[in-house]
């Protein structure tokens, strides 16, 4: 993304709920055409921001700004931004095609005039009006079914229109659900935790229709998940949260790889967090050895907490380690084995496709430039 | 089940025959027959020589009587109980409950009392007149208004919780769906809650059809014996011993109870909002 353009701007949000802080001076932009996934547990504030966004929520303080507009006060049905809810929230009173056509059924035919166009109308009246004349409201209604229905191709429902939404599965619901937002043309749609009741193989599977989806559409998409994977998978950025304060923001690759603070670290996968000591530049102990390491600024002799990924761990033979251990618990994960290797007193956990047996010493190296480091944090 | 419980139930089973299904076919054959207590058992014959009964004009007033003022009242109790359940619902207030109890209140204390004393504060001199000064009703015991007055005071706390009940069980988020979509809050209303809480509004006008087309106090009372409806017919045959013609009504009457229930299981397949 260049030519980037700010759409969503949250300036100083903060929200509290009987003097509990839920968000707490949040500043965020989010731009055009991008998957922004804001990441933490479940009551770190992410779901409030979405609803602040959508306008069910009004913030204590600080600005809504969408496309260089302050939009604090409007009310949701006045925002151009359309929400999948976490349980998707569908009309139990309409069939599929009436929840999908529900938001533009019950739009005003001015609305309805612009949001086709002149020109639309006009070719669509053409197209019906074989020996009789059409009106233009009956050209506008013809226009909302073709779109409903296509909105359905796009999540491959179409074979359902007729159907009741409680005679759909959880992922069917789902669909329709993001279908019923899509087929409004939002330029923002926010998402809810929409995947969280989905089984594990129809997840994965969404999550990439859904990124695809994004891709082709391009509608900027804000996705609030608990699950650091889908955030992984789907997301241009992440937010990751926690009690009302962005912890980090940054592309999935640098916040696996340079997490800012040890809650990032611990949340996003599995990591190995040491003790260590900044000796001066590219130079840094922990586990009483001195390693090489890579592009980090410290005081010389400053203590920094070291990052190391279980998969960024090398074995080798114990002559040429670094570091020697002992394996203390094995498991086969399928694609990789997992160890708990004992060093120096310390547990560390390291993935590799090497096969050793419990009580066997193991030898690791590691590479300058899979050695991470962070300020260590006072108040830890 | 479990054998205790099966035991349990049969004294309820036991009431339930000889209370209502025998009385429910002796009221059958009665209507259906010339038994009365100058007839001996064994000179029963079925007829339907008391059907000439229902073309009577007094019958068909009385019947128009019940299903006219059933009908205003259900509709009357809609319109404002709706709003009623639809405020309580939307009050902040935290503990719905209390507001609920103030909905049925009235319906604690013995409805011939609360109806004579309606009909008390509803003529010229009463109680309320010599402690506040002035009459609030005016003078219109024994008129249609009064009655009318009466019926849906009793029976709209019937339609309020029953509509209530069904406005509750609308999930928020469907609201918040609407408002989302882009309705504004009037169209909301009339787009996702009015429908979703269209089943409360069918029991709950049953719930007041049926009393107040089978009642006799309320109108007997506030009309003066004025506005006659069908159960004070069927009382006064009972009180005669005209227990065939009595009989017959009540019958009439349960044709109608019983489509009622049908159209209510037609509505509600799941008897969800039955409370």
């Amino acid at each position: 993304m260049d030519n980037k353009r700010a759409l969503i701007e949250l300036k100083n949000i903060s929200k509290s709920y009987d003097d509990e802080t839920v968000v707490n001076n949040v500043n965020l932009t989010i731009y055009e055409n991008e998957f922004l996934t804001l990441l933490g547990p479940s009551g770190c504030g992410k779901t409030t921001i979405l609803r602040i966004i959508a306008g069910f929520i009004k913030p204590e303080t600080g600005e809504v700004i969408i496309n260089g507009k302050v939009f604090n006060d409007l009310p949701p049905y006045a925002r151009p931004i359309h929400t999948v809810f976490q349980k998707y929230a569908l009309f139990p009173h309409l069939n599929v095609i009436d929840n999908v056509a529900f938001g533009l059924n019950n739009r005003s035919w001015d609305y309805l005039e612009k949001f086709y166009g002149e020109e639309k109308i006009n070719a669509e009246i053409k197209a019906l009006s074989t020996n009789k004349e059409i009106s233009q409201k009956k050209a506008i209604k013809s226009l909302i079914y073709k779109d409903s229905i296509q909105a359905l191709k796009l999540v491959k429902l179409d074979g359902f229109i007729k159907r009741k939404v409680d005679q759909l599965s959880g992922g069917q619901q789902q669909r329709v659900a993001l279908a019923r937002a899509l087929v409004n043309k939002p330029q923002i749609l926010l998402l809810d935790e929409p995947l969280a009741a989905l089984d594990l193989k129809l997840r994965q599977n969404m999550q990439y229709e859904l990124k695809e989806m994004q891709r082709t559409l391009g509608i900027t998409f804000l996705f609030v998940t608990h699950d650091q994977e889908e955030a992984m998978t789907m997301s241009d950025r992440i937010v990751v949260m926690k009690e009302g304060v962005i912890q980090q923001l940054g592309t999935p690759k640098s916040i696996y790889n340079e997490p800012i603070n040890r809650y990032v670290a611990n949340f996003i996968g599995e990591t190995n967090i040491l003790k260590g000591v900044y000796v001066k530049k590219d130079l840094v102990n922990f586990l009483g050895v001195d390693f090489k390491c890579l592009g980090y600024k410290f005081n010389d002799l400053e203590e920094v907490d070291v990052v190391i990924r279980p998969e960024d761990f090398d074995v080798v033979d114990l002559e040429k380690a670094k570091l020697v251990g002992e394996v203390v618990f094995s498991l086969f994960k399928g694609v990789h084995n997992e160890y708990e290797v004992l060093v120096k007193g310390e547990k560390l956990l390291v993935h590799t496709y090497e096969s050793y047996e419990v009580g066997q010493p193991i030898g690791l190296a590691i590479d300058p430039y899979e050695i991470h480091m962070m300020k260590v944090e006072k108040s830890e | 089940m479990n054998k205790e419980f099966k035991v349990l139930s049969r004294p309820y089973m036991v009431w339930l025959s000889v209370l209502v299904f025998i009385p429910i076919l002796a009221m059958l054959v009665i209507s259906f027959s010339n038994l009365n207590s100058s007839v001996s058992m064994s000179e029963l014959v079925l007829s339907v020589s008391h059907f000439n009964l229902l073309w009577e004009s007094s019958t068909l007033i009385a019947f128009r009587n019940s299903i006219l003022f059933a009908t205003i009242t259900t509709f009357i109790s809609f319109v404002l109980g709706y709003f009623i359940a639809y405020e309580i619902k939307l009050s902040k207030f935290k503990n719905k409950f209390i507001l609920l109890t103030f909905v049925i209140l009235p319906m604690w204390s013995n409805l011939i009392l609360r109806t004579e004393s309606l009909a008390n504060i509803m003529s010229e001199n009463n109680i309320l007149k010599s402690i506040i000064g002035f009459n609030i009703f005016g003078n219109i015991s024994g008129t249609w208004i009064a009655v009318l007055f009466g019926l849906v005071f009793t029976y709209m706390p019937f339609m309020i919780l029953s509509v209530y009940t069904a406005l509750e069980k609308i999930d928020f988020a469907l609201e918040e769906a609407a408002l989302d979509l882009g309705l504004r809050p009037i169209k909301k209303f009339w787009k996702v809650v009015f429908p979703l809480s269209f089943k409360g509004v069918v029991t709950g006008s049953i719930m007041v059809f049926l009393p107040t087309l089978a009642g006799f106090a309320i109108p007997k009372i506030l009309s003066r014996g004025q506005i006659v409806f069908i159960g004070n017919i069927i009382e006064q045959k009972f009180i005669y011993t005209n227990y065939n013609h009595g009989a017959l009504l009540a019958v009439v009457i349960l044709i109608f109870i019983l489509g009622s229930i049908l159209l209510l299981t037609k509505f509600d397949k799941e008897g969800e909002t039955l409370l």
